[in-house]
């Protein structure tokens, strides 16, 4: 009897566990969303396929974001130039040779910045084919009006990633899904590339609305008709390179010889960047009466800039890391933040703006400190032990350890409005981050006007006589030294020079590295541990 | 699906097929001897000796007896095999937890923590801080994989199962553990004083802020700390039922300013027979409330206290009311200021468990398991305006519940001379993890701290959130013992676990192991030799699972939010992909083998034991490097690499001496350990995924180190993990102006580069090749006397504090270190001059006991004790820095380096009295 009623008991006991394991094992996350969460209305799917998209615009980390952060797409287009320099003083800024190998040309292959910079933009582009994708599926199901332009705003994003990995790294693959199988991920030509990129922003431009995106409103931040019509006049202008398939051979396209479908008409690439420059002037862009109300605390209502970074000290998590990495320690206390020391003009700059001359251009002024310092008070800037802070422009190099102006040497950067209110010791201000802004418009207008055999005078003159600079014939070395004056800390020296042909030329602690009259640093090299996990990369010659 | 039904109908076959056995055999007497003491070996009570893997197990005697406040230093250096590093994050403060490994790093996900088994209730290695050490009755330590296998993919990193005291059915009694010590500070680093440094600048011409004092900020951080514990238990009970309970409280300060804890632990648990011996009711609850005052960031703490302007003052300037700093030394603050942080955490943990065992035959036993866990975790951080512009607080809560059920039948029988047992497992698991935080900043003033949050006028959106994760684990058993004539032993598991974090298809993984034992000592031509006690051979095969490092979710295709975006005309979080998926995603699998000898000599007065294991790890789970593009992110984590652990363990216990007056007992054990790294290229999705060749674990930190050639430990493929890939330097080489820079050789020609590839080599690993352990005591009459010694070797560690603090480059800036001027090294560029041997032996602590005779007072004391000990007594080793104790066992971002973070060295004295009443 008691066995019996114990083998009841066990197997009753034993009956519990037959109750369902699937559905115990299943997860069921609550601070995530499924897919069919995020993208099941119209509003959810442009707030979680295209907007979110623009978080990674800006950045807050190393390498990630168009501009503002350290190690990036910025870095890698302005500390290899002549235009500014991370000298190493003493303990500081050394970082293993990083920004000694910039400045030299000598980054090297396997160079973990420029690997996180190629992730970085191959990142958003996957995530962007990801969201056309997600739209795509959508528009199957639904019929608003709306999707056709959602789907422009995202092709129009992707193929400007594209115009920075072209510029960049020269030969990239063209990946245009989110499924594509590793070994099917293989390299295209530089002109491919370009060629399709033209054709996105050609095809996408129309679906989108007119609309000065740098100003609040609906449009705020966005890739509207006129960003894309600015991408499109730097593509032509930078034809020559970009469809340049070999650039080591020492033979070049010619401008005159490329042409572009523009509005219907084949123009040659220097007539086809005045077309969109005329476009661009027609959307109502102009230069403000002051350069610095494009810089200031609150430029959202310039007239001249085009495509911005949005910055919200509350809200965003974007941030403007370059004069906070800039500014001595005891000039930045003076603001009530703490700064790094680091980021100083060259001696070309110093030439160029013509300092300590009579005739030193009205911009240096307001891009650049140098001598004594001031707070926003007006009292000088000390340093800890009493003794004047003063900037010396001229000591620099790239390694200054053990020389007396060790840590003050350098013109360090101005140019943005200093926002009292900002966090993170100025690194979280108000001031949008301008990208594309009108004055250049103007002077990529001159330029080709200048490679098409034209004069080019009235533009440039009227980018000078706005700052008060006194007027100037236009060649092509005028053009070079005027975008450096103009656009000095805005990320454009690089390809500038690449476009001249001086990129490899030696300047003040720079020798030209051996083999380098070829152009092979042109390009930065595709990075050694991405070329390892896909074979198919092939590495960029001289490399 | 279809699988894991029909497991479960399998093992219901298998316990109807015992069911239904109609035998009427009486069960067997099994004698009891020392080395046969009845032990629980997971969930089957049995027999040492008929145990066919390795089982260690440390009872109170054996147990490190005095001045521990953490459980597990109860048995550092008893059991061979395991490494236990002071403090996971590196630190030596008194709030630090362990690291623990038993038998090896064997995944690199982090699941490396050997599962902790208290009273049954599962946990990890925070739910020790819950246990006061005199609560402890046994430590069973189970590493072979047919031991391991019964908890199957929790215990694949080994089984630390702690038993505690429960009630005796006896009379009441009361126990009493009290300590009382100091813990000072012995050796500390040496930098330049105050009156160098100025002869020093004034020679070489530098200028410097002089404040004109005479500052040793190493020395203004450090306090002489005092602990102390108390413990007090009641227990006893009646024939039916027993009770036990306990309440403990340890204060404890650490040698540093600021640093200390207190821990107020409490244990209560009672058994009680219910309907004669048909059921056993056991109930248990633990819990402790354990506060922490922490060094915020003690990398930089000691970096500012060794490096900054000695002719600064220790107080405040008395013109502005605050601390003074140095503008041009921007990765230290003065440390007196950061003694100002406040990182203060509040620990509470509450367990409690049920089991009831219901004797339903002679044979058979059901036994149902409940438990419940609940550990909160409040951390409350301020940074003041004096070191951190703006100020800056957090606050955030940390909620893990456990609730864990099991149903166990077991079967025992004997016949004649064959013994079997069987049991049948079915156990549920789920764990919910959430919490929330929030930070502030902008404070106007530090009066508040982070006491009232609406001081502080900004809250980014970044630095508030919360988070949720409930994973579920579900497993059944069966395991099968056979013992010939307690000769020949064999012993069968087969598991089955399910866990929720893996894709649909790969929840369910099935983990057998077997093995057998020969106790050789039992056979008859053996029973002549009297000299032999015991000798055992022992062989055996396990599969086990792990999955106890990964997060949930990862399977899944989820979009979390990833920022604030205009859109249309207000702001809005937008969410995104954050990671790559992986919905293929499974079981980690470790094959172990492992086989081993007892022998036991002398009337057990010579123990020796020896074990070989060898296991491999495939389908390891890892953060994975892959290509960007076609992958959005440039990692994932995936089922692809493989890494081989095997080693020798021996060790010997004499007892030369053994009367009523004299007794000398020696205690030794050695660990040979080796580690590979096999592959982490493999197929995922039908593609390759192939590992870069050097991906570094751990770089250097501080004045120019940020990014570039700052990488020191590696993880490559076909070395052990955690190796120096290091450029060698030849020497010291005069840079023409009477400084010296490091000598880079060119190992491969083509000039000096220090990319990874190129003029880098081997140099040495970071985890040591041989552990040693041993106790060696001693008792005349009543007094005895403990030391207990550990080692290391065969490893080496990287004195990134000698490479920052001997470079004249950072002077005056940063201070240097005794010597460096003289040096005159300008160079801080990272190669194998600074790499040294961490060979080394530590004497961890001295003992001297008087057990007081108390026959006189009998009626009143059952015994009293009274002990002396010193801590940390000196360390024997080459390695020029302040110790050699880094971390060294461990993989993550510290191991292997010495890179400004060691506390300094610090000696405690402690007196301790115990008395039962």
């Amino acid at each position: 009897m008691k066995r019996r009623s114990v083998y009841i008991l066990v197997c009753l006991v034993l009956s519990f566990t037959q109750f369902s394991c699937d559905d115990y094992l299943q997860e069921k996350p609550k601070d995530k969303l499924q897919y069919e969460d995020a993208y099941d209305n119209l509003a959810n799917l442009y707030l979680n396929a295209v907007a979110s998209l623009y978080t990674n615009i800006g950045g807050y980390s190393d390498s990630q974001g168009l501009q503002g952060t350290g190690r990036g797409v910025y870095d890698l287009n302005t500390f290899t130039t002549d235009e500014a320099i991370m000298p190493t003083r003493g303990g500081d800024w050394y970082d293993g040779g990083f920004w000694q190998g910039l400045y030299l040309h000598k980054w090297g292959v396997n160079n973990d910045a420029i690997q996180a910079t190629w992730e970085y933009l191959y990142k958003v582009i996957v995530l962007c084919n990801k969201s056309i994708e997600k739209i795509s599926e959508f528009k199957a199901l639904h019929n608003d009006t709306e999707l056709p332009s959602y789907l422009a705003e995202v092709r129009a994003m992707r193929a400007m990633y594209y115009y920075y990995l072209i510029d960049l790294f020269g030969r990239v693959p063209l990946v245009v899904s989110s499924s594509t199988p590793i070994n099917e991920v293989t390299q295209n030509s530089r002109k491919e590339v370009f060629e399709f990129i033209v054709k996105e922003l050609q095809e996408a431009a129309p679906l989108l609305s007119e609309t000065h995106s740098n100003k609040p409103g609906i449009y705020y931040a966005r890739i509207t008709r006129p960003v894309v019509y600015f991408l499109l006049a730097k593509l032509a202008l930078n034809a020559e390179v970009y469809t340049d398939n070999n650039w080591i051979d020492g033979v070049h396209p010619d401008g005159k010889n490329i042409y572009l479908n523009v509005g219907g008409k084949q123009l040659n690439a220097w007539k086809s960047v005045e077309a969109y420059c005329d476009s661009l002037t027609a959307f109502g862009y102009g230069l403000e009466n002051e350069y610095d109300t494009n810089f200031a605390v609150f430029n959202e209502s310039s007239v001249e800039n085009i495509f911005t970074i949005p910055m919200n000290k509350n809200l965003y998590t974007n941030q403007m890391q370059y004069p906070f990495r800039s500014r001595h320690y005891n000039h930045a206390k003076a603001y009530g933040f703490t700064s790094e020391n680091g980021s100083s003009a060259t001696i070309e700059v110093l030439r160029t703006f013509g300092y300590d001359t009579g005739e030193v251009d009205p911009r240096f002024d307001k891009c650049y400190f140098a001598g004594i310092v001031y707070d926003l008070k007006g009292n000088v800037v000390t340093l800890d032990n009493g003794t004047v802070l003063e900037y010396m422009p001229w000591d620099v190099a790239v390694d200054i350890s053990n020389t007396p102006y060790e840590k003050t040497a350098g013109a360090r950067m101005k140019k943005y409005e200093v926002d009292e209110t900002a966090t993170k010791d100025g690194k979280l201000m108000e001031n949008d981050i301008v990208l594309f802004r009108y004055a250049d418009v103007l002077l990529m207008k001159s330029e080709a006007k200048v490679r098409n055999g034209e004069d080019g005078d009235e533009e440039l003159n009227s980018v000078r006589s706005r700052v008060g600079a006194p007027l100037r014939k236009t060649t092509l070395t005028t053009i070079l030294a005027e975008r450096q004056l103009e656009f000095a800390w805005e990320g454009w020296r690089r390809q500038d020079l690449i476009r001249f042909g001086l990129f490899t030329r030696a300047y003040s602690n720079r020798p030209q590295l051996p083999g380098e009259e070829n152009g092979y640093t042109t390009v930065f090299p595709i990075p050694e541990r991405v070329r390892l996990m896909n074979p198919n990369l092939v590495q960029n010659p001289g490399y | 699906m279809k699988q894991h039904r029909v497991i479960r109908e399998r093992i219901s076959v298998l316990c109807l097929v015992f069911l239904s056995m109609q035998l009427d055999i009486i069960a067997q007497d099994i004698p009891s001897s020392p080395a046969d003491s009845l032990i629980t070996v997971g969930y089957a009570t049995g027999n040492k000796k008929n145990v066919s893997g390795s089982v260690d197990k440390i009872t109170e005697q054996e147990m490190n007896k005095d001045q521990i406040t953490n459980p597990l230093e109860a048995i550092r250096g008893r059991v061979p095999g395991l490494t236990i590093q002071k403090g996971n994050k590196g630190t030596n403060g008194p709030a630090a937890l362990d690291a623990v490994r038993l038998r090896g790093t064997t995944s690199l996900t982090s699941g490396n923590d050997p599962l902790i088994i208290v009273d049954g209730v599962f946990g990890d290695l925070s739910m020790l801080t819950s246990i006061y050490p005199t609560d402890i009755e046994s430590f069973t330590i189970l590493k072979d994989a047919s031991e391991t296998a019964q908890y199957g993919s929790r215990g694949a990193s080994g089984v630390i199962e702690i038993t505690t005291k429960k009630g005796i059915s006896d009379k009441t009694r009361v126990s009493y553990n009290g300590s009382f010590g100091i813990a000072s500070v012995y050796k500390s680093l040496k930098m330049v004083s105050a009156a160098e440094f100025r002869e020093i600048a004034g020679e070489r011409n530098i200028s410097f802020l002089d404040l004109g004092n005479n500052t040793n900020f190493l020395k203004e951080i450090e306090q002489t700390g005092i602990q102390q514990n108390h413990h007090v238990a009641f227990y006893g009970g009646s024939d039916a039922s027993s009770y036990r309970v306990s309440l403990g409280f340890m204060d404890r300060q650490g040698v540093i300013l600021n640093e200390d804890l207190n821990n107020l632990t409490s244990n209560m648990n009672m058994t009680q027979k219910v309907f004669g011996d048909f059921i056993k009711c056991e109930l248990g609850m633990f819990g402790s409330v354990q506060k922490n005052h922490n060094l915020f960031d003690y990398q930089k703490t000691f970096y500012s206290a060794a490096t900054f302007n000695p002719t600064y003052p220790d107080h405040k300037n008395t013109e502005t009311n605050s601390w003074d700093q140095i503008t041009n030394a921007s990765q230290i603050t003065n440390p007196l200021a950061w003694m100002e942080v406040k990182d203060h955490e509040v620990s509470s943990h509450i367990s409690t468990h049920a089991r009831l065992t219901f004797n339903l035959l002679d044979e058979l036993k059901l036994v149902m398991f409940g438990s419940y866990t609940n550990n909160i975790v409040e951390n409350s951080q301020y940074l003041p305006t004096s070191v951190w512009a703006h100020g800056q607080a957090y606050k955030g809560t940390r909620k893990m519940e456990s609730l864990l059920g099991s149903l166990i039948l077991t079967y025992k029988k004997s016949l004649g001379k064959n013994f079997f047992d069987a049991l049948a497992l079915a156990e549920f698991q789920e764990e919910t993890f959430t919490g929330y935080y929030t930070t502030v900043t902008n404070f106007g003033t530090d009066k508040f701290g982070y006491d009232n949050l609406q001081a502080g006028a900004i809250r980014l959106w970044e630095g508030t959130g919360s988070y949720y994760e409930q994973p579920h684990l579900a497993s059944f058993m069966g395991r099968f013992n056979y013992t010939y004539a307690d000769r020949y032993i064999f012993t069968v598991n087969a598991r089955a676990d399910g866990s929720s974090k893996f894709g649909v298809n790969n929840k369910w993984g099935f983990f057998p192991s077997v093995s057998a034992a020969w106790v050789v000592s039992e056979e008859e031509f053996m029973k002549q030799l009297t000299l032999v006690d015991n000798l055992k051979f022992r062989m055996g095969y396990g599969l086990a699972g792990n999955q106890s490092g990964i997060d949930s979710y990862t399977t899944l295709s989820l979009v979390k939010p990833n920022g604030v975006v205009p859109a249309g005309t207000s702001q809005v979080v937008s969410l995104a992909d954050l990671k790559n998926t992986n919905p293929d995603l499974k079981w980690e699998i470790k094959h172990t083998f492992n086989m081993g000898a007892d022998i036991a000599l002398f009337g057990n007065r010579l123990l020796l034991s020896a074990n070989y294991y060898n296991s491999k790890t495939s389908d390891m789970l890892y953060l994975y490097n892959v290509s960007v593009p076609p992958f959005a992110y440039n990692t994932l984590l995936a089922n692809i690499g493989s890494m081989r652990n095997s080693g020798t363990e021996i060790a010997l216990g004499i007892t030369p001496l053994k009367n009523k007056d004299l007794e000398l007992n020696i205690n030794a054990h050695i660990t040979f350990q080796q580690n590979k790294l096999l592959s982490l290229s493999g197929s995922y999705n039908g593609e390759s995924i192939l590992a870069p060749e050097f991906k570094s674990l751990t770089d250097l930190n501080g004045a120019g180190f940020h990014g570039g050639y700052n990488h020191i430990v590696y993880q490559i493929v076909g070395q052990p993990l955690g190796v120096f890939y290091l450029p060698h330097s030849k020497g010291l080489v005069s840079d023409g102006s009477g400084g010296y820079t490091y000598d880079i050789a060119d190992l491969n020609g083509g000039g000096v580069s220090l990319e990874d590839g190129e003029d880098r080599y081997i140099a040495g690993q970071a985890v040591p090749k041989a552990l040693l352990g041993s106790n060696i005591s001693f008792r005349y009459k009543m007094v005895d006397v403990s030391v207990q010694v550990n080692g290391a070797f065969g490893h080496k560690i990287y004195n990134g504090t000698s490479l920052t603090y001997m470079n004249m480059n950072i002077f005056p800036d940063y201070n240097v270190m005794k010597g460096a001027p003289e040096q005159n090294i300008k160079d801080q560029t990272a190669t194998d001059y600074w790499l040294e041997k961490g060979d080394y032996v530590n004497l961890d602590y001295l003992t001297v006991g008087w057990n007081v005779p108390v026959n006189s007072v009998k009626k009143y004391i059952q015994s009293l004790r009274l002990s002396f000990t010193v801590n940390n007594l000196a360390t024997i080793t080459g390695y020029s820095g302040l110790s050699p104790m880094v971390n060294s066992s461990s993989v993550n971002s510290t191991l292997g380096v010495d890179d400004k973070r060691s506390y300094p060295l610090a000696r405690t004295y402690t007196f301790g009295l115990s008395i039962n009443f």
